[in-house]
């Protein structure tokens, strides 16, 4: 497993978020956490991530307990819903961040988000500043940010969002692509079963802060554990036909 | 006028296909020219008695005795040391509350605590105090009487019936200022972005320099001029903290009231020039930072 | 973690420059090169003591080869002497009647018997209570009585915060009282009237004289003697004075402030400071300043300025400050009773 929460609690002021969350995700594999809204699964990708801590529990990565450690030293790239992009900074100067962060030489960097820009397909807009960009450029722009300083581990909240459903589609397969072809470990949100049965390799169900199952999309679909993942999971078929 | 319809051809998503849009303006109506030189008329009256005629009356009678009667009065030596003065406190004023509007809205904007709200409503307090209560707070606070008193007394630190007072009593006033420019700002933009910077390892200063700052930047700027604007005009708690001591602790504003007190009108209204002069300044710096905003 | 460094770096910023300054700011005059002198007075004074410290420090120069700088402050005389009891550092008061400086006797700054220190009270000058009436003199106003009458406009500060007012409000109580104990009621209902034509009542001596002379406002102010002088001399022919029948001997009181000149290391230089407004020269300076001198012989030089004919009455005939501020002054005395209803 590169990627374990074990026994996972986390309470908001008396509201119990996340409820014996346990999982895994192997190396290289795609995984979706997946239910309804306020389910919980931000929250556990928020804990991964090191933005908020849990109550009890261990979060693993590459075999290490990270609890402990702060988000920015667990080697993570973070996909925000809203994309986060800094608005006052170009694309290029946005995806050249966290290695400046990390104090790389100019050269370096400048390869590297050349090579990035040349990845996402938008070589000639790194001067171009966030506001002067389309939905869908600047979810191309958070994810080669995220990707910039080759984090180990990729997440993404609910990366599809904030995008129209016309676009949404393409990124869809061009995300999957991106992902496979970096070959980088990632989990993402959502709540849209369609997305997590055709993208994910390994889905994760959420509901009320607890797991409900784990399992492939195939799995999923054919063996559901419980009537909640089942009616969850009908209601994409239904629209699927 | 009649609707209007316009067709544009912009290219919305940046991906180089242009999309035919249409436009509909509205119409035009005729009454809305009566009414709209009607308000105007008014507003320029209302500007005119309010503000052109007192400036007028400040400069008739600040030049009333001559070019040469005006300059002896500005730079008398009394004067000049209220000016300072006044401009100490500005700048004291304005550089403290900077400074604490900063890390008052960073804080009230981009954490969550208990207490938030009401910290929120406290720093909004010195708006709705009378700044002649605020003096007296001070003097029941700092001075002989005062619950701090004896402590200060031992220890021979002078604050109100002195220079430390002034300046106090200024910051106080003028605290919110910056804060409340700032604070809707950095509420608006949330706090992802500076959240995204820490997660990629960026430092607390690092994160404010390049994220917060270049975004509030004219925000600030814009409180800090209205901080000095007030702090240079404030009289009712200086009035009451400073004790009146000539040469030591009186700002401009209380010096055009002693010169008025001396009998000395045509002074009194030079030395209120001054004070125009800045205010005029302001003004301009104001206008400035205004336009860079928009 | 961040916000509370944060609320730590502000407090202690905050704190820094609150000490800086008031260290800075608190200069114990005890070098033998420049000496500060604080004189804490009332609002009148102003003119006067420009010119006296420029005397006296001429003189001390002279005689010790010491330099000084007097820093003055005026105001109100009861907000001065509460100013001082607050903590503002006077190396002197000189103020408006005897009643302020015993409040700040009762306080321990002031040592007891301070009246008895210098001559006459303590009163290097005295004043009494005029009227001042615009040229011409339209309506007729000669004497007390003439400021009940309707159509006459009246200003006069308040006693509640201007010791000059209560000279004034003593002296029209002394002329319809005539020494009569039996005419308490009657006389309240005078004072009544006569409260009831003031128009603007000031919260100093000097406000209310700028009512009367820059703002135009009223027929007649009751003032100061020297204040109605000071009028006349800054706006020659506008003015005039009426003598009353019958006026107070209006008594401002000068002391050291015991342990502030102690704490400062400036009591020698202070007790001189006001032993000196007893000299010739100090005192023809008071008289041109329009105060009567209390030095009988320099007085009499300034018999054509002022009227020495005029009957006075004094403090002790309304039996002493403390008596008189009891039954008139204070809260719910004899002027909140009139003035109120």
């Amino acid at each position: 497993m590169y990627v374990e929460m074990k026994q996972i609690n986390k309470k908001f002021d008396g509201f119990q978020a996340s409820s014996n969350v346990s999982f895994g995700v192997e190396k290289g594999q795609l995984a979706a956490l997946l239910g309804p809204s306020g389910s919980g699964k931000t929250t556990i990708l928020r804990m991964i991530a090191g933005l908020d801590e849990p109550d009890s529990g261990d979060i693993m990565i590459n075999g290490r307990r990270v609890n402990q450690l702060p988000g920015s030293r667990r080697g993570i790239g973070f996909v925000f819903q809203n994309y986060a992009l800094f608005r006052y900074m170009t694309v290029a100067d946005n995806i050249a961040f966290g290695l400046e962060v990390q104090k790389q030489d100019k050269r370096t960097i400048k390869r590297r988000v050349e090579e990035l820009l040349e990845l996402i397909g938008m070589q000639d807009l790194g001067k171009r500043y966030p506001h002067q960009l389309s939905g869908g450029q600047r979810q191309r722009v958070a994810f080669a940010r995220a990707l910039a300083p080759n984090p180990q581990l990729l997440l993404l909240d609910e990366p599809f969002a904030a995008i129209d459903a016309k676009v949404r589609r393409e990124l869809r397969t061009w995300l999957k692509g991106m992902i496979e072809r970096v070959g980088i470990t990632s989990i993402f949100v959502t709540h849209d079963q369609e997305e997590a049965l055709e993208l994910a390799d390994l889905i994760i169900v959420t509901n009320c802060g607890k797991v409900e199952q784990i399992g492939t999309p195939k799995e999923i679909c054919e063996r559901p554990e419980s009537d909640f993942v089942k009616e969850f999971i009908d209601t994409a078929r239904i629209w699927r036909l | 006028m009649k609707n209007v319809k316009r067709t544009y051809e912009q290219d919305m998503e940046g991906d180089g296909i242009h999309s035919l849009q249409k436009v509909i303006e509205p119409r035009r109506n005729e009454g809305s020219c009566t009414v709209k030189y009607f308000l105007i008329g008014v507003s320029v009256l209302f500007l005119f008695i309010m503000l052109f005629l007192p400036l007028m009356v400040v400069a008739a009678n600040a030049l009333k005795e001559g070019w040469r009667v005006y300059k002896e009065n500005v730079l008398d030596e009394y004067t000049v040391k209220a000016l300072k003065l006044t401009l100490l406190a500005a700048v004291t004023a304005v550089t403290t509350n900077t400074v604490f509007g900063i890390f008052a809205s960073f804080l009230l904007s981009k954490y969550n605590f208990r207490g938030r709200q009401l910290l929120a409503s406290l720093i909004d307090l010195p708006f709705s105090i009378s700044p002649v209560i605020a003096g007296l707070v001070f003097i029941l606070t700092f001075g002989n009487i005062g619950w701090m008193g004896g402590f200060l007394k031992a220890n021979h630190i002078k604050i109100v019936f002195a220079v430390p007072g002034v300046l106090l009593g200024t910051i106080f006033v003028t605290l919110p200022f910056v804060f409340r420019e700032l604070f809707p700002v950095m509420n608006a933009a949330g706090k992802d972005e500076e959240e995204a910077a820490a997660l990629m390892g960026a430092g607390g200063f690092t994160i404010f320099r390049k994220i917060t700052f270049p975004h509030i930047k004219w925000a600030l700027l814009y409180g800090m001029v209205l901080c000095t604007a007030r702090a240079m005009g404030e009289f009712g708690a200086v009035s009451v903290i400073s004790g009146h001591l000539r040469g030591k602790t009186n700002t401009l504003p209380l010096q055009v009231e002693i010169l008025y007190n001396e009998f000395n009108t045509t002074a009194a209204f030079s030395v209120s020039s001054i004070l125009v002069i800045l205010a005029v300044l302001i003004l301009i710096v104001k206008s400035f930072v205004e336009r860079k905003r928009k | 973690m961040r916000k509370r460094k944060a609320v730590y770096i502000s407090a202690l910023v905050m704190g820094i420059a609150v000490c800086g300054t008031g260290c800075n700011g608190d200069s114990a005059s005890s070098g033998k090169e420049t000496m500060e002198l604080l004189n804490v007075s009332y609002d009148p004074t102003r003119e006067f003591y420009a010119e006296y410290n420029e005397l006296f420090c001429k003189y001390w120069k002279e005689q010790t080869g010491q330099e000084i700088t007097v820093t003055q402050s005026h105001g109100g005389s009861g907000s001065q002497a509460r100013s001082v009891i607050e903590g503002n550092e006077a190396d002197v008061v000189t103020l408006a009647l005897a009643h302020d400086v015993t409040a700040i006797e009762k306080t321990g700054l002031i040592h007891e018997n301070w009246m008895e220190e210098y001559e006459s009270n303590s009163s290097p000058y005295t004043s009494t209570i005029v009227f001042l009436v615009r040229k011409g003199n339209e309506k007729n106003i000669r004497d007390w009585d003439d400021l009940v009458k309707k159509e006459v406009d009246v200003i006069t500060p308040n006693p509640k915060t201007s010791g000059g007012a209560c000279w004034n409000f003593l002296a029209a109580w002394a002329y319809w009282q005539e020494h009569d104990e039996e005419k308490e009621e009657e006389t309240k209902e005078y004072m009544k009237k006569m409260y009831e034509n003031v128009l603007v009542l000031d919260s100093g001596a000097r406000g209310a004289t700028n009512t009367f002379v820059e703002n135009g406002q009223g027929d007649v102010l009751i003032a100061w003697e020297n204040e109605a002088y000071l009028a006349m001399e800054e706006y020659p022919e506008q003015y005039e004075i009426v003598t009353p029948s019958i006026s107070i001997l209006a008594e401002p009181s000068v002391a050291v402030v015991d342990q502030n000149a102690e704490e400062h290391g400036t009591t020698e230089t202070a007790e001189a400071y006001l032993e000196y407004l007893y000299s010739d020269e100090a005192q023809r300076l008071a008289g041109e300043n329009y105060y009567r001198p209390s030095k009988g012989g320099i007085l009499q030089e300034f018999s054509e300025q002022f009227n020495l004919e005029m009957d006075l009455v004094t403090i002790n005939d309304f039996g002493g400050w403390d008596e008189a501020f009891e039954t008139y002054f204070s809260d719910g005395a004899v002027f909140d009773q009139i003035y109120t209803e």
